[in-house]
């Protein structure tokens, strides 16, 4: 029985729901484009979620102003994932939501304020605490058992997934809302860019004339259920999570080390917890930011790990861009779709190899596929590297 | 039985190992509180300069429990997990960085690095080439059961050791809480009641 | 004494927080990316790119150019006065 995946639920540039998420990564439609709402960065592109906070506001009912967009993201892809459960008083269910930039986005427009001496609003900066999304899920949803936001950077989302799965199996928990939300902000825009890692054009992962990553933005959640829970709910298991690991890579802050190690351990981990072998891989959802560095090392990772037979793989940042603390839960739900609906995604803005590595991704959409397994990759700064197997449900 | 083998704290003003004062802030020095511990254990490595505070804090904490507990070396490189939390995420380091753009309109990129609460793991896994598990959580305030709960399932998968550490660095606050956690017979055993009592009388003795 | 490369001495020592060193210890040649040398890394390299801008008005935008104006101080200080010759 293992660790059962029972509910979705994803927002991104390319849609507000699971069926537009799904529709666009059918269509090859990305999400990249000008921004429109974050005003005051001078970042060309970025993967927005086409919504303004009003708008958000306004369809998910949040009377509240005081709420960043962190959490909206989180709430509505939270509400998706739930679905029409219920809270229980006998299954002991949990929240693990991860974050990297909490309320920034609304901090940073209170601080102009603040600096300006025009009249700043105190009250925002209770939305800016990291745990502040994860608390009102919580609340609106009725979680209490267990609350825990992670914060490991772009591996947080795969690492609250991890987590779940662990407290469930531990028997601390029958089952857990899991995932992540991160909001575009001028903060983590302009740090990419002062690292000079930020593609001013569309990014471009694994390809040779790679130049950085475009952020993006959004949230993803997945509920993770166990042998008791589904007993009393009675939900239809869509699949399992049933491998995970992770790893640090300990080279550098922020950059991936040219051997992959780190990465190469997480890999190995994770397929090994899960059981299967290596040809069972069925496809790899790849971290792939677009940056140099990360598609080299990760490359290098994959060919540590698989040798020759590189099950097919794509990265679908160029969907949806980086979405930093979101990223692994957002490409949780797709690997879930890909296994559900018999998908390998393409890898957009593909041309041409990178030439130490020679790895060639996926570049057209698959249907059809026998997709048994997935493996989805989300490595982090600090050397932070994680990486998860999902398999079909038996 | 899992036991905890040892202990550092450091607060705005004391610098305790297994609850011992090793070294008292001295108001009088121009030096800041974290580079005095840094000289008075003449600790060479150069980037502890580059680090952010909350990297600094972890990384002495992390050097002072090797040299007390030096059996923590005798792990395999990926079998020592690192289980860190705080309160306030790297907040002083994002304040850093914002006023590094709206001030000097260049935003500093080597500051940026250090606006994620978990760089410290990662600056104490290179420090020590460790490749085992690491995560960071964000919490209301220092809660023994997350470290106990995590901890073991660690330990049941592939880590046979775990440095665990709450470290909370703002201005004019430093609660850095650091230990060890080993399989071992007999010793002080890992509990929540233990993790308060040395919480709190580690820095007072 | 060249005054330019005194001040990027001071200029690099305040960006990098290289709180240990002074103007002295950095020889005009020394390599700043060689371990024997500073010991500067790929985030060191991009303050340095932050540093020509804040201090001498010069925008570098690819960092493959910076890696041979940033040898040492010599070819920064050179690099400087090419740029605001032209």
């Amino acid at each position: 029985m293992g660790v059962c995946i029972t509910g979705i639920g994803v927002v991104s540039a390319i849609g507000m729901s699971v069926e537009e998420n799904l529709s666009a990564l059918r269509e090859g439609k990305s999400g990249i484009g000008p921004l429109q709402y974050l005003q005051g960065t001078k970042a060309s592109l970025a993967g927005e979620v086409k919504a303004s906070n009003e708008d958000l506001r306004k369809s998910l009912n949040v009377g509240t102003e005081y709420v960043s967009r962190t959490s909206l993201l989180g709430l509505q892809a939270a509400r998706e994932a739930w679905g029409d459960n219920k809270r229980s008083g006998v299954i002991r269910t949990g929240i693990i939501s991860a974050t990297s930039v909490g309320g920034m986005d609304r901090s940073e427009v209170f601080y102009k304020d603040y600096l300006s001496q025009n009249s700043p609003d105190y009250q925002v900066l209770t939305t800016h605490d990291s745990g502040s999304t994860t608390e009102r899920i919580a609340a609106e949803l009725g979680i209490s058992g267990y609350i825990n936001t992670l914060s490991t950077a772009c591996s947080s989302g795969a690492n609250a997934i991890m987590l779940g799965a662990r407290l469930i199996l531990q028997g601390t928990l029958d089952r857990v809302l899991v995932g992540g939300s991160d909001a575009l902000s001028r903060f983590t825009i302009d740090g990419f860019r002062s690292l000079m890692i930020y593609d001013e054009q569309w990014c471009r992962p694994f390809d040779e004339s790679r130049a950085g990553l475009n952020l993006g933005e959004g949230a993803g959640f997945l509920l993770l259920e166990g042998e008791k829970s589904l007993q009393l709910t009675g939900n239809r298991p869509i699949c399992n999570v049933s491998g995970w690991a992770n790893a640090a890579d300990a080279y550098h802050q922020t950059a991936s080390s040219p051997d992959g190690k780190g990465a190469t351990l997480a890999i190995e981990n994770a397929i090994r917890r899960a059981g299967i072998g290596l040809n069972e891989v069925s496809y790899v959802n790849a971290h792939g930011t677009g940056t140099k560095n990360n598609d080299h090392s990760e490359s290098v990772a994959l060919r540590n790990v698989f040798g020759d037979h590189i099950p097919p793989f794509s990265s679908t940042k160029a969907f949806t861009g980086h979405t930093l603390a979101a990223a692994g839960a957002i490409e949780a739900v797709f690997s879930v779709l890909a296994i559900q609906h018999h998908l390998i995604y393409p890898n957009l803005n593909y041309q041409d190899s990178i030439a130490e590595t020679g790895l060639v991704p996926a570049t057209l959409l698959e249907t059809g596929a026998e997709v048994n397994a997935v493996l989805s990759n989300s490595f982090g700064f600090g050397g932070n590297n994680s990486s998860l197997v999902f398999t079909r449900y038996e | 039985m899992s036991v905890i083998t040892a202990y550092c704290r450091l607060t705005e003003d004391v610098c305790a190992v297994n609850g011992e004062v090793k070294l008292r802030r001295n108001v009088a020095l121009e030096d800041s509180w974290f580079k005095q511990i840094y000289r008075h254990f003449d600790f060479s490595y150069p980037k502890f300069y580059k680090m952010d505070k909350l990297s600094q804090a972890g990384f002495l904490a992390s050097e002072l429990l090797r040299k007390i507990n030096p059996g923590i070396m005798g792990y395999g490189d990926d079998e020592i997990a690192l289980l860190f939390a705080n309160r306030s995420s790297s907040a002083e380091t994002d304040q850093r960085f914002k006023d590094s753009y709206t001030s000097n309109s260049a935003p500093s990129p080597s500051t940026f690095v250090y606006t994620l609460p978990n760089i410290v793991i990662g600056e104490i896994a290179i420090r020590n080439k460790w490749y085992g598990e690491n995560m960071f959580a964000v919490l209301p305030k220092f809660a023994p059961d997350f470290y106990k709960n995590y901890a073991q399932i660690l330990t049941s998968s592939d880590s046979k050791a775990v440095l665990c550490g709450w470290l909370e660095v703002t201005a004019g606050n430093t609660d850095v809480f650091l230990f060890t956690v080993e399989e071992k017979e007999g010793g002080t055993e890992f509990s929540e009641e233990n993790l308060f009592r040395l919480l709190e009388t580690a820095a007072t003795h | 004494m060249d005054s330019l490369k005194e001040d990027l001495k001071k200029q690099i020592i305040e960006q990098l927080n290289l709180e240990d060193l002074t103007v002295a210890d950095i020889a005009d040649d020394a390599l700043l990316f060689n371990d024997q040398g500073l010991g500067l890394d790929s985030i060191d390299a991009l303050e340095l790119i932050v540093l020509l801008e804040k201090y001498h008005g010069i925008q570098l935008t690819n960092p493959e150019e910076g890696k041979e104006a940033f040898r040492s101080i010599d070819t920064m200080a050179e690099y400087i006065r090419k740029r605001k010759a032209a």
